[in-house]
């Protein structure tokens, strides 16, 4: 028996009111009206729990107007689940209203089934260069004309080639020590394949053989949260198939949100299916972020070289209050002979992007990165690394709305540019922006 | 709400900071307190947000003009019920007011916009070395103007006093539109009445504060904080009133029973024995040099007087991790119940044993859990009661229960509330304490400043 929109009484009314939320949330800062808040949302899901309201588009919108950025699930004092309730508020909308034409083409055409997803996005590469011009200082593309998204919005390219087609299915190293499957996620196939190529030099320079089995698919986190269960359960069940098939140490991520998905929420997701329950707990339990089994290997510290540079990290959300990784990148970052390591304020506030939060609510999206655009420029950083490709990509348009040139990077490419040094492959120089 | 009315509004403050519809306007029905709103007769019309006091002094005669009442609103963290929407009225939320004037050093006083957040304030002051101690349990979120309004406390009062001890002067919107400032920049001023005063903690029936200049302190040099185990409860509630007794004055003196304590264990694992009856949590500060004798001196009474395992924190850390247990009460006990309703019936000091005995009769009596947690050096008891809103049975006892509480909280000399104000939630208990004619008063009082009746209407003096 899945679980009813109605059983999630027992969490809204957990809710005290007390407002601590506002302390913290994104979204409420800018908008200040308390609809926009996480008190408000979970009035407003106990609204029509209790049948004072229905999902009328009002409902609908406020629905949408959270970034699940968690931070006022780990700020309650009571400990509600914020995130759970809102999710369960977009499910229930998903199965009374129906997806949006556009989401539901998404979706359940094109992130469910990979041929397609693949084929869309080579066939999306070719065409690229007709609709979007190159970003400034070669970095990233912006429209060059209207798509329905503002055209000041730099969107990172698709990559020649997806990362999955860069590498066999096995990396092989000489006298492997461990051996791992890596889940790229789609962002870092299709766009980001720099990143992949980081996390894969980086492993096997500590002697770790690489997976990449070819059938994984999106981790599903997406539909989930915009409420398509039944797709999400799909695309779950799928990979945790793929994944468990393999003999291997652990199951390596290099983005939060993915990672929690395969980590916990596939878990939640099948809660009433006793079969593949066990299996997500099995897979659950391998799950690894990157730099969680970076700093876990003896002597990754090893063959770095200098890089004379001034870092700054941003937390993703996800990474952060998900899989509750905070010190591990920063350890990285700080062993790498020549960095100067700078916090920023407020490292771990959400950077504006939620997914598809700033393609529906692009201008809220570029005022809540304003603040992190901000906080970043303040530390005079050279690089700004981090942990998730989602933050990349808004945070390099948020960097380019203001004219500031800083490399955006993921913490594995950090890494994987130290070795280089070390191995005497490249040197490297830095412009401040 | 006319759609005349809204249009006026809007251009009084702009269509962007104005809401309108059913689900924004539900989302002022509750503040913190567990007081709702009848959705039928008390959805607001609209919520206004201004961004000056000419705005506000615009929308107030509007609102007077057409007598349409006004529930004044910050961050909506009240705990009395004083900040919900009733009738078709006009929200009032004055959070983009929120603008920290100056501070200023030669004179140590703050002038602020009300919409500034308390702990942001404090932590302007204190990077200058100065200090604004009153601290609610809500200062990171709520706001000054809700703080004068309310006249909040916090457990720094027991040494520092609450809010109406550092407000010396306002600026306030009155129903007729009219602005007027009362007080000053300086401490000593009887020009007239002391309207200061009567306006702080006034809970939005009087006037709406658009600015509050605040008296600063030098900040204390240093802190030491202990904590103190004892068997049984009375056992604490002496050793606070001899602590009080002897002259040692704490900034913070925190008592925890052993519910909040078995929970607190539970939940955070701080090391607090789960038999024990109370706990007491003690801060003091000030000049390094005299801590440490303060703290020797009040050891001594907490041995004295039954403790049987004394904490002193040596670092800044051991100190947090005592705090930790303290902060971390409140989710703990939220944990097994999920409805929880936290008083504020505040007793004189010498009177807590004998508060804290009736509160433990009257949960016996009904059958209910209500922990105890307060902050005792200056009297002011939390009691915090454990239940389900959605089981009436229960729900109906609890109402019982609290208005017991309130009826005992007055014999034993004390107040209704100490912090929270009487807002929705008190009013129909505050002739027991003022007395009909002092009620009398108040009320002429009221009808002297807002003849229509159109701030917070029900707040204070019932509907």
């Amino acid at each position: 028996m899945e679980r009813s929109f109605e059983s999630w009484q027992k969490e809204v009314i957990r809710c005290i009111r007390c407002g601590a939320c506002q302390n913290v949330c994104p979204v409420f800062r800018e908008l200040q009206a308390e609809s926009s808040v996480a008190r408000g949302r979970v009035k407003l899901i106990r609204g029509v729990i209790s049948k004072d309201l229905d999902l009328t588009e009002g409902f609908i919108d406020k629905m949408s107007l959270c970034l699940m950025c968690k931070a006022c699930v780990v700020n309650c004092p009571s400990g509600v689940k914020v995130d759970k309730l809102v999710e369960a508020a977009r499910k229930e909308i998903a199965e009374k209203k129906g997806l949006s034409p556009l989401k539901n083409l998404i979706f359940r055409l094109v992130l469910k089934n990979r041929w397609v997803f693949d084929t869309g996005m080579r066939t999306g590469r070719v065409f690229q260069g007709l609709v979007f011009r190159k970003g400034p200082n070669g970095q990233g593309m912006l429209p060059r004309m209207s798509l329905g998204i503002d055209k000041r919005r730099l969107l990172s390219p698709l990559a020649q080639k997806p990362f999955k087609g860069m590498y066999p299915e096995v990396v092989k190293v000489p006298e492997a020590t461990m051996r791992v499957a890596f889940f790229s996620g789609c962002m870092i196939n299709y766009i980001y394949t720099d990143t992949g190529r980081a996390v894969i030099n980086v492993l096997k320079q500590n002697g770790v053989e690489v997976v990449i089995p070819p059938l994984q698919n999106c981790c599903g986190t997406p539909v989930r949260i915009n409420g398509d269960y039944e797709t999400a359960k799909i695309m779950a069940r799928a990979n945790i198939d793929v994944f468990l098939k393999e003999k291997v140490d652990a199951v390596v991520v290099a983005c939060g949100t993915c990672g929690l998905s395969l980590k916990e929420e596939y878990v939640e997701l099948l809660e009433d299916d006793p079969i593949y329950v066990e299996k997500a707990k099995k897979l659950g339990s391998m799950v690894k972020d990157f730099t969680e089994l970076v700093v876990s290997l003896e002597g990754f510290k090893d063959k770095m070289g200098s890089l004379p540079v001034k870092v700054t990290y941003h937390d993703p959300c996800h990474l952060v209050r998900g899989l509750k990784i905070k010190e591990q990148p920063r350890q990285i970052i700080r062993s790498i002979p020549g960095v100067i390591f700078e916090e920023m304020s407020k490292a771990d506030t959400c950077c504006g992007s939620g997914g598809s939060f700033s393609l529906y609510h692009y201008e809220l999206s570029t005022k809540i990165n304003d603040h992190k655009v901000e906080s970043i420029h303040q530390t005079g950083a050279e690089i700004l690394a981090t942990g998730c490709s989602a933050c990349q990509m808004h945070i390099a348009d948020g960097l380019n709305r203001q004219g500031i040139t800083m490399q955006v990077m993921h913490t594995a490419q950090l890494l994987e540019m130290a070795y280089k040094v070390g191995e005497g492959l490249t040197s490297v120089k830095f412009d401040k922006g | 709400m006319r759609p005349e009315i809204i249009q006026k509004l809007s251009e009084i403050v702009g269509k962007d900071n104005l809401y309108t519809t059913l689900e924004d306007l539900y989302c002022y029905t509750y503040d913190a307190s567990f007081v709702k709103a009848d959705l039928k007769k008390d959805l607001a019309g609209v919520a206004v947000y201004p961004s000056n006091t000419e705005e506000v002094a615009q929308i107030l005669k509007l609102a007077n003009q057409e007598m349409i009442p006004v529930v004044p609103r910050g961050a909506g963290s009240n705990v009395s019920g004083g900040s919900i929407s009733v009738g078709d009225c006009i929200i009032l939320v004055l959070k983009r007011m929120n603008k920290i004037v100056e501070i200023d050093r030669k004179n140590l006083i703050a002038v602020v916009e009300p919409g500034v957040i308390t702990g942001q304030l404090q932590s302007e002051v204190e990077r200058i070395g100065l200090f604004y101690p009153p601290d609610p349990a809500s200062l990171a979120f709520s706001t000054m103007g809700g703080n004068v309004a309310e006249c909040a406390g916090g457990p720094r009062g027991v040494k520092y006093g609450v809010t109406r001890d550092y407000v010396i002067g306002l600026e306030v919107v009155l129903p007729s539109g009219e602005v007027i400032n009362t007080g000053g920049r300086t401490i000593k001023n009887v020009t007239g009445y002391d309207m200061t005063k009567l306006f702080t903690g006034s809970e939005g029936t009087l006037c709406v504060i658009t600015k509050i200049i605040v008296r600063l302190i030098p900040l204390p040099e240093a802190k030491s904080t202990m904590m103190a185990v004892f068997p049984e409860i009375v056992q604490a509630c002496e050793t606070v009133s001899e602590i009080i007794a002897v002259g040692l004055v704490p900034c913070s003196l925190e008592l925890l029973d052993n519910i909040y304590i078995r929970n607190i264990e539970e939940y955070a694992k701080v090391g607090l024995p789960i038999e024990a009856g109370a706990v007491l949590l003690i801060e003091v500060d000030g000049d390094a040099e005299i801590l440490a004798k303060q703290i020797g001196k009040i050891e001594q009474i907490c041995r004295r007087l039954g403790a049987v395992q004394i904490r002193v924190a040596k670092t800044k850390e051991e100190a947090e991790e005592l705090w930790r247990a303290r902060r971390s009460a409140f989710a703990a006990v939220s944990r097994g119940k999920p409805t929880i309703i936290g008083e504020d019936a505040t007793v004189p000091r010498s009177s807590i044993p004998a508060a804290v005995n009736r509160i433990q009769e009257i949960a016996d009596k009904y059958n209910i859990i209500i922990a105890i947690l307060g902050h005792a050096g200056d009297g002011n008891l939390h009691a915090t009661i454990l239940t389900d809103e959605t089981d009436l049975e229960e729900a109906a006892r609890v109402e019982k229960a609290i208005n017991e509480i309130f009826i005992a909280t007055v014999e034993l000399g004390g107040s209704l509330s100490g912090e929270h104000g009487i807002g929705r939630a008190k009013s129909k208990f505050i002739t027991i304490q003022t007395g009909e004619v002092g009620l009398k008063v108040q009320h002429q009082i009221k009808q002297a400043l807002d003849p229509n009746n159109i701030l917070n209407p029900g707040v204070m003096f019932g509907a």
